[in-house]
């Protein structure tokens, strides 16, 4: 589904990524995880297509081709998802309309038909009810003055409704409580797909008992450093981050 | 260099030829005062973006070709058009003459035409001055009871065959305890130019209520000046907003004076420029007694060469605790050659109070149009979004329910045509 090699990119004049690898199957959970500042979240970007990042070496191919050069809504329309670790709150416009707007995106890109509003209501009611939010969401302003909680819930909500096939999920549970948390996990486990890729960018081991990886990437310095199943994470959160910058760089 | 001086004698003859009636006296005594001042120019503080030569120009053009007004047919089609659009109990003024034939006088409202009464008494401005001497007639309304729709305030100019000057005033009262609603809509057309000055002035009395909203959509190479006297009695209250949508060059002036205890005004302006527009809204308010509240939003949308001015003034007298006062000022240029000049005034001279003011200049928010963008929409559609989403709230909150469905559909239509063809 997603290959990245050699990935290089840096913002202005600072190299972010520096040459890094990445294979990513249909059907499977990834977890990168890493110290702040290791490039996690600029892997995210650059993968959604943000054109403050400039890719300057390597490959990233997505389902046999390359997505480099590509708009970012062209890759949200051909399946990728970027779940926001800051969702950006805009007042003024409907929840509900920039959901349906983004839904009907995707259709026309594929060549079927605008959603009918009864069955876009409908589902949309029902991807919120398993994310326990209140329909009320529906008619408020983007984020518009949504706690962290209900913020990164309308991002799984967004994701439920887009069915994308590669979804990568910044930053999700960061200012989550313990209940947030569950709900948001279990929205992203019933997303669970053999046809869908994710990936969890993450600072906390937390979030992966809840939702469980196949793999797990230790980033650092804009490089994967280690990679392995789900043992690593908790080695992680009993050793540290130092552990591994130690294991990087000796 | 065009002049900044009326042509004194033309006008002068102009107001003669105007058939007596009570106004006359009033027009006379406002040209005197019009032959020993002058128009305000760059030079006076609260002009000092505004340039008012070009409706200078455009007077004393119509003036040399003889000054005449009339209610040409040719609006007829618009003016049904826009009856259509509104439910309101319509008054029209067409190339500054009043026409009253439409208007149900029965329905809780009083109607004199100023020609048959009296005139009332005009702020004394210069260009309350120019209105009053080539003033045809004005109409004074007085809502007395509970009227069943909106009052309609058409002022419509055509400048079809020739440059037309026209004057609109207009004397509303509200009576202690009645709700009013008021729609003014300015609307103008025309190949040639158009100048059109309007004086408005509105009495709340005492614990009644005005919801207003004023239009202003007026052909994008006309000129428009436009002064609204408000006065709220003791616990009384305004909600007011204004949509600027065209216009070459408009000048709006609001002023507002709460001189009785436990007024509450709000008022809120969008002004949505493209180029060669220069829209200019001054607002003041005189908190002369307290406790009263006055709030103020107004957004601007600029696209291309254009120019507008926000200058919002509260001024606080001494004794006049238990003031609120609140100024919000907010602006996207989409455009490096567009210009906002924004400037909050606020002048205390009371101690218990509580006043703030905020105003904002920006572009779009590049973070909020990535997120658009991860979601599908390309980058036309986004900045489309976010900037209707931008006026969004203040039509959403326009004060006259008959009014809203105009006022989204002309806020869309211009913003469409502000947003489409823009370099990518």
């Amino acid at each position: 589904m997603l290959e990245i090699k050699n990935l290089k990119a840096r913002i202005g004049d600072t190299e972010i990524l520096r040459g890094l690898s990445l294979s990513v199957a249909a059907g499977e959970v990834h977890a990168i995880m890493g110290p702040n500042g290791s490039g996690k979240s600029t892997l995210a970007q650059v993968i959604a297509g943000h054109e403050d990042y400039v890719v300057t070496a390597g490959e990233v191919n997505y389902q046999g081709s390359s997505l480099l050069g590509l708009d970012p809504e062209i890759r949200a329309r051909e399946g990728i998802f970027l779940g926001f670790q800051y969702p950006v709150e805009i007042a003024g416009v409907n929840n509900a309309y920039l959901l349906k707007a983004a839904v009907n995106a995707k259709r026309q890109h594929q060549g079927l038909d605008e959603i009918d509003a009864f069955e876009f209501l409908k589902l949309a009611r029902e991807k919120m009810a398993l994310l326990h939010m209140d329909p009320k969401f529906l008619n408020r302003g983007v984020n518009e003055g949504f706690s962290g909680g209900e913020k990164k819930r309308n991002e799984i909500l967004q994701m439920a409704m887009l069915e994308p096939k590669l979804a990568i999920l910044d930053e999700t549970d960061s200012g989550l409580d313990i209940d947030a948390l569950k709900a948001v996990a279990e929205g992203v486990n019933a997303l669970r797909d053999p046809e869908r890729a994710i990936v969890l960018v993450t600072h906390y081991q937390r979030l992966l008992d809840y939702i469980e990886p196949d793999h797990v990437h230790v980033l650092s310095k804009g490089r994967i450093v280690r990679s392995g199943d789900k043992s690593l994470a908790l080695e992680l959160e009993e050793k540290g981050y130092d552990w591994v910058r130690e294991a990087a760089s000796g | 260099m065009k002049s900044a001086n009326l042509a004194m004698h033309e006008l002068r003859e102009a107001v003669m030829r105007i058939p007596a009636d009570k106004i006359t006296a009033d027009r006379t005594s406002a040209l005197a005062r019009l032959g020993a001042g002058e128009l305000p120019t760059l030079r006076h503080e609260d002009w000092k973006y505004t340039d008012l030569r070009p409706a200078v120009d455009i007077s004393n053009r119509w003036l040399a070709a003889g000054a005449s007004n009339s209610h040409p047919d040719s609006l007829d089609a618009t003016i049904s058009g826009i009856r259509q659009s509104i439910e309101a109990n319509w008054l029209v003024i067409a190339n500054g003459v009043v026409d009253t034939s439409q208007f149900d006088a029965a329905a809780g409202v009083r109607l004199q035409r100023f020609s048959e009464s009296s005139p009332p008494e005009n702020p004394a401005t210069p260009l309350s001055d120019l209105n009053v001497a080539l003033l045809a007639d004005g109409v004074r309304l007085e809502v007395h009871a509970a009227t069943e729709k909106p009052i309609g305030l058409l002022i419509i100019d055509s400048s079809e065959s020739a440059v037309t000057v026209s004057q609109a005033n207009l004397a509303i009262e509200i009576a202690a305890g009645c709700d009013a609603e008021i729609i003014e809509y300015q609307s103008s057309s025309g190949e040639f130019d158009n100048y059109c000055n309007s004086s408005i002035t509105l009495q709340i009395d005492e614990g009644a209520k005005a919801r207003y909203v004023r239009i202003q959509d007026r052909d994008v190479r006309h000129t428009h000046t436009a002064r609204l006297d408000v006065r709220a009695g003791a616990g009384s209250e305004l909600d007011m907003a204004g949509y600027d949508i065209g216009g070459g060059l408009v000048r709006n002036d609001v002023d507002i004076e709460l001189n009785q205890p436990g007024a509450n005004v709000r008022f809120n302006g969008l002004y949505l420029a493209g180029d060669g527009q220069h829209i200019d809204n001054h607002t003041r308010v005189d908190h002369k007694v307290g406790p009263a509240s006055s709030f103020q939003e107004y957004r601007g949308i600029l696209n291309g060469k254009c120019r507008c001015v926000w200058n919002g003034k509260a001024v606080v007298h001494k004794g006049a605790d238990g003031t609120d006062a609140n100024q919000a000022n907010h602006n996207l240029l989409l455009s490096d050659k567009a210009e906002i000049d924004a400037k909050p005034e606020l002048e205390i001279y009371a101690d218990e109070v509580k006043c703030s003011h905020g105003t904002t200049v920006g572009q779009l928010d590049k973070q909020a149009l990535f997120y658009l963008r991860t979601r599908g929409l390309n980058r036309a559609e986004a900045k489309q979004l976010l900037t209707h989403a931008f006026a969004a709230d203040l039509v959403r909150r326009a004060p006259v329910a008959a009014a809203r469905d105009t006022v989204a559909a002309l806020v869309n239509r211009k913003l469409s045509a502000l947003t489409e063809n823009d370099p990518l």
